[in-house]
């Protein structure tokens, strides 16, 4: 092609773009309004990330389809990933990067580890910019900010709803109740919440001693002395916190190794992520519980196959449903605002009342003043023939609940 | 049982543990002590080299290793897989990349090359991570065996004390300690060895004397990859792996290298044995999570007390 040529043809593409354009905007074709997705998309948690993401655009091509922000001309939703990284410095930079390079956002979701969110917060905070999360921290709702709303129920909240329920399974299977527990934890902050409610009262509400407890810094090389532990409380159950895969794998395998059996009750994802089958034998996981804040349930059965079938994704995790939960709030709190202003999509989630939420199990989409979703509860999943299935609340499950066999 | 057996069951059981991850520990350290040694180049990329051991371990096994040898010794040959396709990465590398900044290349540069090449294999593990990111993907992978989280039953002695050996670490600490062997006898009684001796002590002496520096150079580059490759190809049966897997080793490494003594090969495995012993047998004493920062309170205290670490000579000190 000669350059008089290539002149021509790039002068081509220009005008028909700028005609192109220019048609859209003379059609009254409302702008697309900018929400954020800032999660960790490099590093360790990519993963977790990653799958966020597929949430969020499953979520924006459904708000889309159903008409946009009707209250905004029918002005469609318009994602913007920030990729958070895999530290809590990386992701305070992340936060700072995203309101200075997308000054239209109204709102955003995230972040992942409720340390990424705790750091994210502080910034946009002062952007007063509305942020969306589905980290359980109790500190992320605890520090008075105005723009945080966490959709699920804090760490605190879902172990005092769990453990009524897991012992009263225990108690109707096994025909009687569990006396002593031990506690595996990671550092990490939505743990050690949970860890210290249940230290601070819950236990012993629930009739459970505590025989051991052991803290440690993920991700581990090696479990021995952990699971050593164990061996020498010899607990009726164990509770196990752990944020990475690896260490859900180290820790299982040692018990296997050591002999260790007792039903394990997990709490977070890290237990059911769809890797973990990489890395563990399914015979292990069989039967292990785990307290999350949110899953695919009974309802979302063509959701989870659209997953399934577009990311190849075997199963919905919650950060999957509550990040496309995230983008039907936003819709719903964009039309009661009706404004792409960031401090009327905060005042309009601040005053919220759309009912019974259809995303996130129990509660209503409404907010208190700290910025927790008002009724907010947890599913409880379990592995069963290599898959976690939902089984608790009853009414959203998709498999009864099997006491695990020591 | 007692207290006492009780005790007694902990600390056996922690000192298992620390002598089998001590030697994977030991044998990546030799990896890098290998390179350090004879070309005094600071790399960080090792832990990367590591990573890549992981998943050139993991393909072998995935493709072959499963079908030829099973799920119990498969993963063991496809780490031994690893070592030759590492040892040719590295000597390309080193061809490639590192010889421009080391050897006789860097006579003429500021502090004899080293910022040059601590800039250079700053730049190889990133673009290492992020390549692995691209091919790999972030997913987390282990080469599963069931060895993993199986054991070796000793005992029950007195009220029921026993001991568990897990298979895959005690298979994998076996192959550490006949490779090193076998390293330390190349290193002392062969042509190679020599050469590789010679142009590590003057390698201005070595010219003179008909010695292919360079070659050396290249030489130990592919071994301190090959080994450290197939550390990370053992380590890979019991520990998951990803792209960025090699950040929470490299600092072991160096821990390791400085602790036996910078430059002695047998120094370095003997400081990756000691991390691995301080880590497991600290949580005897002292809470897990402070498993980590107990390594490096002992690596202080020795730097204080022997600053030339355990094989060091005084002239070089840590």
């Amino acid at each position: 092609m000669t350059l008089l040529k290539r002149l021509l043809f790039a002068g081509t593409a220009l005008a028909a773009a700028g005609l192109a354009a220019a048609s859209a905007h003379a059609q009254g074709k409302p702008e697309p309004i900018q929400v954020g997705l800032i999660a960790p998309l490099s590093g360790i948690y990519a993963r977790p990330g990653t799958v966020m993401k597929m949430g969020a655009e499953l979520g924006i091509e459904d708000v889309n389809a159903a008409g946009g922000i009707s209250c905004l001309g029918g002005a469609p939703l318009e994602l913007a990933v920030i990729d958070s990284g895999d530290s809590v410095e990386k992701a305070t930079n992340a936060a700072q990067r995203m309101v200075a390079e997308h000054p239209k956002l109204v709102g955003a979701t995230g972040a992942y580890l409720s340390s990424f969110t705790l750091a994210v917060s502080e910034v946009t905070e002062r952007a007063n910019l509305p942020l969306l999360t589905l980290s359980y921290s109790d500190l992320i709702t605890g520090r008075g900010f105005k723009t945080i709303f966490q959709t699920s129920a804090t760490s605190g909240a879902q172990a005092e709803i769990a453990l009524p329920i897991i012992m009263d399974l225990a108690e109707k299977q096994t025909g009687k109740r569990p006396q002593t527990v031990a506690i595996i934890t990671d550092n990490t902050a939505a743990s050690l919440s949970s860890v210290k409610r249940m230290k601070e009262g819950l236990l012993a509400d629930v009739g459970l001693k505590l025989v051991s407890e052991e803290v440690f810094t993920p991700p581990l090389t090696d479990a021995t002395s952990l699971v050593q532990e164990i061996r020498r409380g010899r607990p009726d159950l164990l509770f196990f916190l752990p944020t990475v895969i690896s260490d859900s794998k180290l820790i299982l395998e040692k018990m296997q190794e050591f002999r260790v059996r007792v039903p394990t009750i997990s709490f977070g994802i890290a237990i059911a992520e769809p890797e973990v089958l990489n890395t563990v034998d399914p015979k292990l996981l069989e039967g292990v519980m785990s307290a999350v804040a949110n899953w695919g349930k009974k309802g979302e059965e063509g959701l989870i196959k659209r997953l399934k079938d577009r990311y190849g994704e075997p199963w919905m995790t919650q950060n999957a449903i509550s990040t496309y939960g995230d983008m039907w709030l936003f819709k719903t709190a964009l039309e009661t605002s009706c404004s792409r202003d960031r401090a009327g999509l905060a005042k309009a989630l601040r005053g919220l009342d759309a009912g019974p939420s259809k995303y996130y199990p129990g509660g209503t989409l409404s907010f208190d003043d700290a910025g927790h979703r008002k009724g907010a509860s947890l599913t409880i999943i379990q592995w069963q023939n290599g898959v976690p299935m939902t089984v608790f609340p009853e009414a959203l499950a998709l498999s009864a609940a099997k006491w695990p066999k020591p | 049982m007692t207290d006492t057996q009780i005790l007694v069951e902990s600390v056996l059981q922690a000192l298992v543990a620390g002598l089998f991850i001590g030697a994977i520990y030991g044998l990546m350290c030799v990896g890098l002590a290998s390179i350090f040694g004879v070309m005094r180049v600071i790399n960080f990329a090792q832990g990367d080299f590591m990573m890549l051991g992981m998943y050139v371990t993991y393909f072998a096994f995935v493709a072959f290793g499963a079908q030829a040898f099973g799920t119990a010794v498969g993963p063991f040959a496809a780490a031994i897989v690893a070592m030759p396709v590492m040892y040719g990465f590295g000597w390309a590398v080193h061809r490639l990349l590192i010889s421009r900044v080391t050897g006789t290349r860097s006579a003429g540069m500021e502090a004899e090359g080293h910022y040059a090449q601590l800039i250079l294999t700053l730049g190889v593990a990133l673009v290492l991570q992020n390549g692995a990111m691209i091919l790999f993907g972030a997913e987390m992978v282990s080469v599963r065996t069931p060895l993993s989280s199986a054991a070796w039953f000793v005992g029950p002695f007195g009220d029921g004390m026993a001991l568990f050996v897990n298979q895959a670490r005690t298979i994998a600490a076996a192959i550490s300690l006949v490779v090193i062997v076998s390293l330390w006898l190349v290193i002392r009684r062969t042509n190679l060895g020599k050469s590789l001796r010679a142009a590590a002590d003057n390698p201005e002496a070595s010219i003179y004397m008909g010695i292919d520096v360079d070659r050396a150079h290249r030489v130990a580059f592919g071994l301190g990859t090959a080994i450290t490759a197939l550390a990370g190809g053992l380590l890979a049966a019991n520990y998951p792996f990803h792209p960025f897997v090699g950040l929470d080793y490299v600092i072991i490494m160096y821990a390791g290298v400085v602790l036996g003594g910078i430059g002695s090969v047998p120094g370095a495995f003997w400081g990756g044995m000691t991390i691995g012993l301080v880590q497991q047998l600290s949580a005897l004493v002292l809470p897990t999570q402070l498993q980590n920062a107990t390594i490096f309170v002992f690596f202080l205290l020795i730097v204080i007390l022997r600053p030339q670490g355990f094989f060091g000579r005084n002239v070089e000190r840590t």
